[in-house]
């Protein structure tokens, strides 16, 4: 039994760490929340040079073939940075989903232009009336000699306006299959939608959208199962980037605590503030254990679906609890807008939402236990 | 990073669960979760018989002393098998094999050793302990305890009163907190602690029941008690950072108890849920029931790799003083949502005595739930032990 990082992700977590504090100051991050693009091109560019767009992808995929712990690690340090950018849903999301879906060709052409940062791919999965559950999406995509055309309408996804191609599900005969749809075909519309994480989400409405038969990723029908496993894990992955927000949030509390005086004496001197404090320790604690068993077990080829739904569903609601405590030890100056606390208050909101809530995950978890 | 157990561990998991089911009565009910208290006392020392038979009783103590030098991880492992299993006596009383053993190992004499960790060891009713800290004047403030310990001559003589004395009436000997300096410039530095026969004139033991009828407290009188002077342990007016060290190891045993404990019952009511119908379908596939359920299993699942994450802590060579207050204050917490949750899925049966007729698996459930007001209280309250964290782990002033 072991509870430690290796040498070598204590590397990586230091020189994230130094990296993405001089390159992603929170000055950067709330400067990105109204810049159009959403974030710096030439950071991505230097995350490219780092290795870390193609962090878990093998090396004969141009990436670095790090183990999916390690990208833990990675996304630990960036959701400390609240770092902007497409990284999660090109390099998590739609790296993992071509990784565990696409034939080797599509492989072999796309993850080596996403570890590059040449390309930037997301997911367009969730539909207004599909909730997390795929079953009842409405995107129809029909045949049309070699093409499908694609019509139906998703909504919150990352990056889209940025994206090279959409991965999208829809329904086809047989089933729901995932296509991978280049973002120039015609027929496709994008509307920004305004979130409160300012996180570049979008609306896309695909009006018969023509995609060629070879753009299917896995087997034509059968992109749900196949689909689940990949966002189970990008679970686990979002899982790491909210324990490093809140980490923070933690260290932001604690050293502003011991400063702030009140009554003649630090506020963190009073019991029910280091109460607070000691409840958010915990619970970060108890998020991290959950999220690194899961990410160890995905690392060793474990079984890791019950394990990856514990997690989320405990650091969904964690997550926001720690930050509620952090606005309120911190008190009225951290609902300003340039405090770095709202930038993980809402970021907290939106990663609850992100691949399934808790009740989603705790009805999963309850499937695991054979209920 | 690694998170599973090795093949010495697991063999260790199989050969408990075979012991519990060769050694354990049919029906067998298990220990309460309070204090994992047996309702039957001459059984519970049959156990610890027995667990000295098998080795396992003072496992992780030096061979010398009657243990196999097992590792902490080991010791983990058997202890939450143990409390999975519900068996009872691996404690010799509150307690020989979790403080009073180490602590003397650390600080007693070669005599206090050659004397008092056989007894312990064999799992005799001579190895049964019982500990006196608190008094009615001095609960999260132990310090200001009242009971004093004079020397004269070759011995003390010791006055005062003890409240919430777990098992005094089953046990033989006495882990005694004093206080042997009334002028100490601080309170914490005029204490001192004794091992006290419990046969001695002038000790009274008066059971106090509980609030659910048990009789688990006693309150315990001492007047003029001789106790000889080689029966100090450690040094005079040291008391109270030998205390320190005691609750450390007590706080750290709640942990992989609460969490082989809490998945057998885990394990039972989910069982309840299938086998019961509600409105026509069994409660397992009721919504609301899954998702409790759902956060039950999450509870258990975090209780095990706190447990896991002191002990590989240990391992480390670290002393744990905040995770030690971390997996109480856990423990407490997840043992109050957990009986909650358990008593409202059982609904109007969850008031039933534990020991009637009525009561659903065995009593457990409602054990739990009498029984977590008292367990967020004993060995430090959840706000004395949140305290500890953010003053030791979060550098915050001290504040009180």
């Amino acid at each position: 039994m072991d509870y430690s990082l290796s040498e070598q992700q204590e590397m990586l977590k230091k020189s994230a760490r130094d990296f993405l504090s001089s390159e992603s100051p929170k000055s950067l991050v709330r400067q990105m929340a109204t810049d159009e693009k959403g974030f710096p091109p030439q950071l991505y560019r230097k995350m490219a040079d780092l290795g870390w767009l193609g962090l878990n992808f093998p090396e004969k995929y141009g990436g670095t073939g790090a183990s999916f712990l390690d990208l833990a690690v990675l996304l630990e340090e960036i959701g400390r940075a609240c770092l902007p950018g497409p990284f999660f849903t090109s390099t998590v999301l739609a790296g993992m989903t071509i990784l565990k879906l696409g034939s080797d060709s599509q492989r072999h052409e796309l993850l080596p232009q996403i570890a590059s940062g040449q390309t930037v791919i997301t997911l367009a999965t969730t539909e207004p009336e599909s909730g997390y559950n795929p079953d009842k999406l409405k995107t129809k995509a029909s045949t049309e000699g070699t093409n499908y055309l694609i019509t139906g309408t998703k909504i919150m996804a990352p990056y889209a306006h940025v994206a090279n191609f959409l991965i999208c599900t829809a329904k086809t005969t047989t089933g729901i299959t995932l296509f991978l749809v280049d973002s120039n075909t015609p027929g496709i519309k994008l509307t920004p939608l305004k979130t409160i994480a300012s996180d570049k989400q979008f609306e896309v409405v695909f009006n018969k959208v023509k995609v060629p038969k070879k753009n299917i990723l896995g087997k034509e029908g059968k992109g749900q199962a196949q689909l689940q496993q990949v966002l189970l894990k990008a679970a686990v992955a979002k899982c790491a980037e909210m324990v490093g927000g809140a980490q923070q949030v933690l260290e932001m509390t604690v050293d502003y605590v011991k400063e702030r005086k009140q009554f003649g004496v630090p506020v963190g001197s009073f019991q029910a503030v280091q109460h607070h404090c000691a409840n958010m320790l915990t619970d970060i604690d108890t998020s991290r254990f959950l999220t690194y068993q899961a990410a160890w077990k995905i690392s060793e080829g474990l079984p890791f679906a019950k394990d990856a739904s514990m997690a989320k569903a405990w650091v969904s609601d964690a997550y926001k609890r720690v930050t509620k405590l952090g606005h309120q030890c911190i008190g009225g100056v951290s609902l300003i807008e340039d405090h770095d606390m709202p930038l993980f208050s809402k970021r907290a909101k939106a990663a609850e939402l992100t691949l399934g809530d808790s009740d989603y995950h705790r009805e999963l978890v309850a499937q695991g236990l054979s209920l | 990073m690694d998170f599973k157990l090795g093949d010495k561990e697991q063999t260790l998991v199989n050969s408990i669960a075979e012991f519990a089911r060769e050694e354990l009565p049919l029906n067998w009910i298990g220990t309460r979760l309070i204090d994992q208290e047996c309702p039957d006392f001459e059984f519970e020392v049959f156990m610890s018989r027995r667990l000295a038979q098998k080795g396992w009783l003072v496992m992780s103590w030096p061979k010398e002393y009657g243990g196999q030098g097992a590792s902490h991880l080991e010791q983990t492992v058997y202890e939450m098998e143990i409390s999975y299993w519900g068996i009872p006596g691996a404690g010799m009383g509150i307690s020989g094999t979790q403080w009073v053993g180490p602590i003397l190992m650390m600080l007693g004499t070669e005599g206090q050793k050659r004397k008092y960790l056989p007894l312990i060891a064999s799992g005799g009713r001579d190895g049964y302990w019982c500990t006196g800290y608190s008094e009615p004047s001095a609960g999260s403030d132990l310090a200001s305890m009242q009971t004093r310990a004079v020397r004269q001559g070759d011995h003390y003589v010791i006055n005062g009163q003890k409240v919430w004395t777990s098992s005094a009436h089953n046990a033989r000997w006495c882990w005694l907190m004093t206080k042997t300096d009334a002028n100490a410039t601080k309170k914490h530095r005029g204490l001192t602690l004794f091992i006290v026969d419990m046969k001695s004139l002038g000790i009274t033991v008066r059971p106090l029941p509980n609030y659910y009828g048990r009789h688990h407290f006693n309150e315990v009188f001492f007047d003029d008690v001789k106790v000889p002077a080689e029966n100090l342990v450690g040094e005079e007016n040291r008391g109270w950072y030998h205390l320190m060290q005691a609750l450390a190891f007590e706080r750290r045993s709640l942990g992989p108890m609460m969490a082989g404990s809490f998945r057998r019952l885990l394990e039972n009511i989910i069982q309840h849920c299938k086998e019961t119908q509600y409105e026509g379908k069994p409660l397992s596939e009721n919504t609301i029931i899954r998702h409790r359920l759902a956060e039950m299993a999450i509870d258990v699942e975090v209780l095990k790799m706190f447990a896991f994450q002191f002990t590989w802590r240990l391992t480390q060579g670290a002393v744990p003083v905040y995770e030690a207050s971390r997996n109480k204050v856990t423990s407490d917490e997840i043992m109050r949502r957990f009986a909650t949750s358990a008593a409202d899925i059982l609904g109007a049966y969850s008031q039933a005595d534990p020991d009637s007729t009525l009561a659903k698996i065995k009593g457990r459930i409602q054990g739990a739930y009498l029984g977590f007001p008292g367990n967020m209280i004993a060995a430090g309250t959840s706000e004395v032990e949140k305290s500890i964290i953010a003053q030791f782990k979060l550098g915050l002033p001290k504040s009180y």
